[in-house]
């Protein structure tokens, strides 16, 4: 009986087997409607920016799409230049969420005696317009005059949206007296209907 | 006898099924690729030159004031002036502290371009506590021209044929980045 059973079974598996087909044209319809949706909304970026944990970066109508730059990040607890962290913001504890406020308030020494220029930042800035200099002299690249290119002197700020107009005004001040000339305030697409 | 059976009935059509699978593994493949290297996060840029004292202005005799047009920023109000008095000074109240009316600054701003349409300059002055932003949606109002808005058209010195001007004052300066004056 039980080899009698096996056959049977084994007979049905092979008739099951032959006529078993996998429909695929249906799962076909559905990845070319995929390929079409991605391919219409594919964008790319000219740029290594990206965004940060607890970052709110504002939105903005510019179609300006920033070619990569120096790129300084202000979040509400540091500020990080070229993925360094230079320096880190004051925060207040407050008392009725237990949570820290934000007051993007500069530590002691952090700022000049006039309180105008951030020092670490400027540090930064200074020896990254260096190293551009640097990597500018020994390039093939010249200008008409056979002289090396200028150092363009553009600064990508990537702020959160809560940060004051006194704490930028400090980090563009300190930006321009280190010799950068054009500031690129970063901030996420707005879709225009 | 048998009957000849009718030959209608043999059919030399085959029934072809097409192979989808190699179809299937490109559009896998192009799908991943597109996954992986899709941007899914769209910075743009507003640009801002830093003020620069330029020596070569200085030396040429101008033959009327400049416009040096400029919008101070306050929580309750928004002030748009020339040092020059070319145009006569307006402020606009803010709907609510620190929420200004973009919709009148832009309104204000169009009609001054109107005035001056080779003007692209303008000089931000904003109080030090004022949002980031807010800060980068005046910008957006000041640098950008609405299809709503009236077509201002200025002449091109070399074609002598009048264009239709596409921004309002594209270039922005931070005028007090050494403190409020």
């Amino acid at each position: 009986m039980g080899f009698r059973g096996s056959i049977r079974n084994r007979r049905a598996r092979r008739r099951i087997d032959s006529s078993f087909e996998l429909q695929l044209t249906s799962m076909m319809d559905v990845l070319v409607i995929i390929l079409v949706f991605l391919l219409k909304s594919y964008s790319t970026s000219q740029n290594n920016f990206s965004s940060v944990k607890g970052i709110q970066i504002p939105y903005s109508k510019s179609e300006l799409n920033p070619p990569d730059s120096l790129h300084l990040v202000i979040t509400p607890e540091a500020m990080t230049f070229e993925s360094e962290r230079i320096l880190d913001f004051n925060t207040t504890a407050d008392l009725n969420t237990s949570k820290e406020e934000v007051t993007y308030a500069f530590k002691k020494g952090d700022l000049d005696e006039r309180g105008f220029r951030i020092m670490p930042l400027f540090d930064a800035l200074v020896k990254a317009k260096d190293k551009s200099e640097l990597l500018r002299a020994k390039s093939q690249a010249r200008d008409d005059k056979g002289a090396p290119l200028p150092f363009d002197g553009i600064l990508a700020i990537q702020a959160d949206k809560r940060i004051s107009y006194d704490t930028l005004r400090k980090v563009m001040y300190t930006a321009g007296a280190a010799g950068y000339r054009v500031f690129r305030l970063l901030a996420m697409k707005r879709e225009v209907m | 006898m048998l009957k000849r059976p009718s030959l209608l009935r043999k059919s030399n059509k085959k029934n072809i099924e097409l192979n989808l699978v190699p179809m299937l593994d490109a559009l896998i493949t192009m799908i991943s690729f597109l996954l992986f290297t899709m941007s899914f996060l769209t910075l743009v840029a507003v640009e801002s030159q830093a003020p620069v004292a330029s020596k070569s202005i200085n030396d040429v005799v101008m033959k009327e004031k400049p416009l040096q047009l400029t919008l101070t920023l306050r929580s309750n109000e928004v002030e748009i002036w020339s040092p020059f008095e070319r145009i006569t000074a307006k402020k606009i109240p803010a709907l609510e502290p620190g929420k200004p009316d973009l919709t009148q600054v832009h309104d204000a701003l169009v009609k001054i371009k109107q005035q001056f349409p080779k003007e692209t300059k303008i000089v931000f002055a904003p109080e030090g506590g004022v949002n980031y932003d807010i800060l980068v949606s005046v910008m957006d109002t000041s640098r950008g021209l609405e299809p709503t808005d009236p077509p201002i058209a200025l002449k091109n010195e070399t074609t002598g044929v009048d264009e239709v001007v596409k921004n309002l004052f594209s270039e922005i300066v931070f005028g007090n980045l050494l403190g409020d004056s």
